[in-house]
């Protein structure tokens, strides 16, 4: 039984199919990452596994239970959080208002631990509209971290960020979740830091699996080659 | 601050600063409840300085008519909810008053007190109905179901309860008592204000203390972004709707104290124009503030009782709107607030005084 899947995970608005029959796994732990072009349902994926949309067919199972219908806040409140592409924060609350009211809400006995790593220190006093857009990533990033979740979607945290930032975000990501023991779902569409980060990657293409594995049989995978990652993997 | 991610582990020094934060919010809190018994004491020698029965009388209905317009700002400042419902609450308040005493044979005391539980309990029902909404939704169906009510009032098959199109004229026990009152002196502007002046205040603080508690900051994180207060564990239903009861409380005491003191209740009170007068009052008095609601509605009440000779009221209403809105962004206390902040350092230069004291008085 793996801590956290999706069993024929299916999503159609209207007459597309943004999602196809989509089985994917994620143990206590792992750090998995989806990658795909564009328009290949990522983003619909981690909604559905989050609860913001509901899915048109399949399973999402949590711990052995199905959870397919459950609210958004009851998923966070058992430990399945997620953050947004579109940074999605407080924008007039500042840094510390907006982090310590989630932090109530969750029980995180170490919230300063989780502003000291991503670097939210110096700005914690500020109001979150005034402050930089790749500083508002993180803030959303560290509203996900919040109350030890146990599985965490992190929907393009890279989104917007230049080279440089997402290559050290993505490590931060990584050493805050294995010291956490936290499961990752990482939509990503840096393929390059997915490749370095990961444990296990899965493919999507056109809303459907196009493969699994650890990134070098991915990387090795003619499907995929042909599909996205072209000649530049 | 540049446009970099912090992300290199610049061990933060004021990672100790929360406790400092806490006590700053609660000596501001006590401050804060400091100036408001003030306000309070001072307020109360109103009837020595005003003398005139005719300026009370304004001064009384700007009071009254304040807690309807205090309701309305307090919901739109924290959740960004405009409501024209809140005239549901204040006109069914002052009617149950209306109804306890001339139907069921109530004393003033307990039909006032039955009252705001029947305006709040208004509040609950619609509530629980209009708080998923926001935007336009939640400003069409308060009005609508403000409205139903309104109509059902006059219905003529209402008549033997709520009087129709003639209200209620509300005759108590010449021997009975409200706080101490005799049914005379309850209608005598000088001798109701100290009570509807406490009772205004003690809203007023309510809601100025409910704003800055924890539910305050919830509220504010619904108000910003209700998506992700799902997201991160809130529910969003239950603190919308305490908000939406609490304000229609401040409503609810308004209504059954006007009701009190007018000694009569007609379907003016339930209307459209008395909810839209309150909310253009908010709005020109400012809705980011505690008291701009307050100061909107003493600039009503005002040009009522001065411009209006020529019935021409709702037009200078409509032109002073769309000044405020076109010139005055945040209201007359907002733009006040707005025009402190510009000159502080001008003033703090020239004087010397401390520019820092003051920055959370909202």
């Amino acid at each position: 039984m793996s801590l956290f899947e999706a069993r024929g995970l299916t999503v159609r608005y209207g007459a597309l199919a943004a999602l196809t029959d989509v089985d994917i796994t994620l143990e206590p732990g792992e750090i998995h990452g989806v990658i795909g072009p564009n328009g290949s349902g990522k983003s619909t994926f981690i909604d559905a596994l989050s609860g913001r949309r509901r899915p048109s067919a399949g399973q999402v199972r949590y711990a052995g239970t199905d959870i397919t219908y459950r609210s958004a806040r009851w998923r966070r409140r058992q430990g399945i959080s997620r953050s947004f592409q579109r940074t999605s924060v407080f924008g007039s609350m500042t840094v510390r208002a907006q982090l310590e009211m989630v932090a109530r809400k969750n029980h995180e006995p170490d919230l300063d631990l989780i502003i000291d790593r991503l670097g939210l220190g110096p700005v914690a006093d500020q109001a979150c509209a005034q402050i930089a857009y790749g500083t508002q990533r993180s803030v959303d990033l560290a509203l996900a971290l919040i109350g030890r979740p146990r599985v965490l979607l992190l929907d393009e945290p890279c989104a917007g960020l230049v080279a440089d930032e997402s290559a050290t975000l993505l490590d931060h990501v990584k050493e805050l979740c294995r010291e956490r023991d936290v499961a990752v779902m990482l939509v990503e569409h840096d393929v390059e830091g997915v490749f370095r980060v990961c444990d296990t990657i899965t493919v999507l293409n056109l809303g459907r699996v196009l493969a699994t594995g650890s990134p070098a049989e991915v990387r090795a995978n003619e499907q995929v080659v042909r599909a996205y990652l072209g000649s530049a993997a | 601050m540049s446009g970099t991610i912090h992300l290199e582990r610049e061990l933060a020094t004021d990672v100790g600063q929360p406790p400092a934060q806490r006590e700053r919010r609660l000596r501001g809190t006590v401050v804060g409840l400091g100036i408001g018994l003030a306000v309070l004491l001072l307020g109360l020698a109103t009837p020595y300085v005003f003398t005139h029965t005719y300026t009370m009388s304004l001064l009384l209905e700007v009071v009254l008519l304040s807690m309807l317009a205090l309701s309305v700002g307090f919901l739109a400042r924290h959740l960004g909810m405009i409501s024209l419902g809140h005239i549901a609450f204040f006109g069914g308040a002052a009617y149950a008053y209306g109804i306890a005493i001339m139907k069921w044979g109530w004393s003033p005391g307990a039909a006032f007190v039955s009252a705001i539980v029947i305006g709040t309990l208004i509040a609950v029902v619609m509530g629980v109905l209009v708080v998923r909404l926001t935007g336009m939704g939640f400003l069409m169906l308060t009005l609508a179901l403000s409205q139903a009510l309104y109509q059902l009032c006059i219905q003529t098959s209402m008549r033997p309860i709520t009087g129709a199109h003639d209200g209620l004229l509300i005759v108590v026990d010449r021997d009975s008592r409200f706080f101490g009152l005799t049914p005379a002196e309850v209608m005598n502007p000088g001798l109701f204000w100290p009570l509807a002046w406490v009772a205004l205040v003690l809203c007023a603080l309510l809601l100025w203390v409910v704003g800055r508690s924890r539910f305050g900051t919830v509220l504010e994180g619904i108000r910003e972004n209700e998506e992700r207060m799902r997201f991160s564990g809130f529910g969003t239903f239950l603190p919308r709707l305490a908000a939406f009861v609490l304000s229609g409380f401040v409503a609810s005491v308004g209504g059954a104290l006007f009701a009190v003191n007018a000694g009569y209740v007609s379907p003016e009170l339930l209307g459209f124009g008395r909810a839209g007068d309150s909310l253009i009052a908010a709005i020109v008095g400012g809705l980011g503030s505690l008291v701009g609601p307050v100061i909107g509605t003493f600039l009503f009440v005002y040009a009522q009782a001065t411009f209006n000779l020529g019935g021409n009221l709702p037009l200078l209403m409509g032109i002073s709107l769309v000044l405020v809105l076109a010139f005055l962004p945040g209201g007359i206390t907002g733009t006040a607030g707005r025009l402190y902040r510009r000159f502080k350092p001008f003033v703090a230069r020239r004087f010397g005084g401390s520019p820092t004291a003051d920055k959370e008085s909202r």
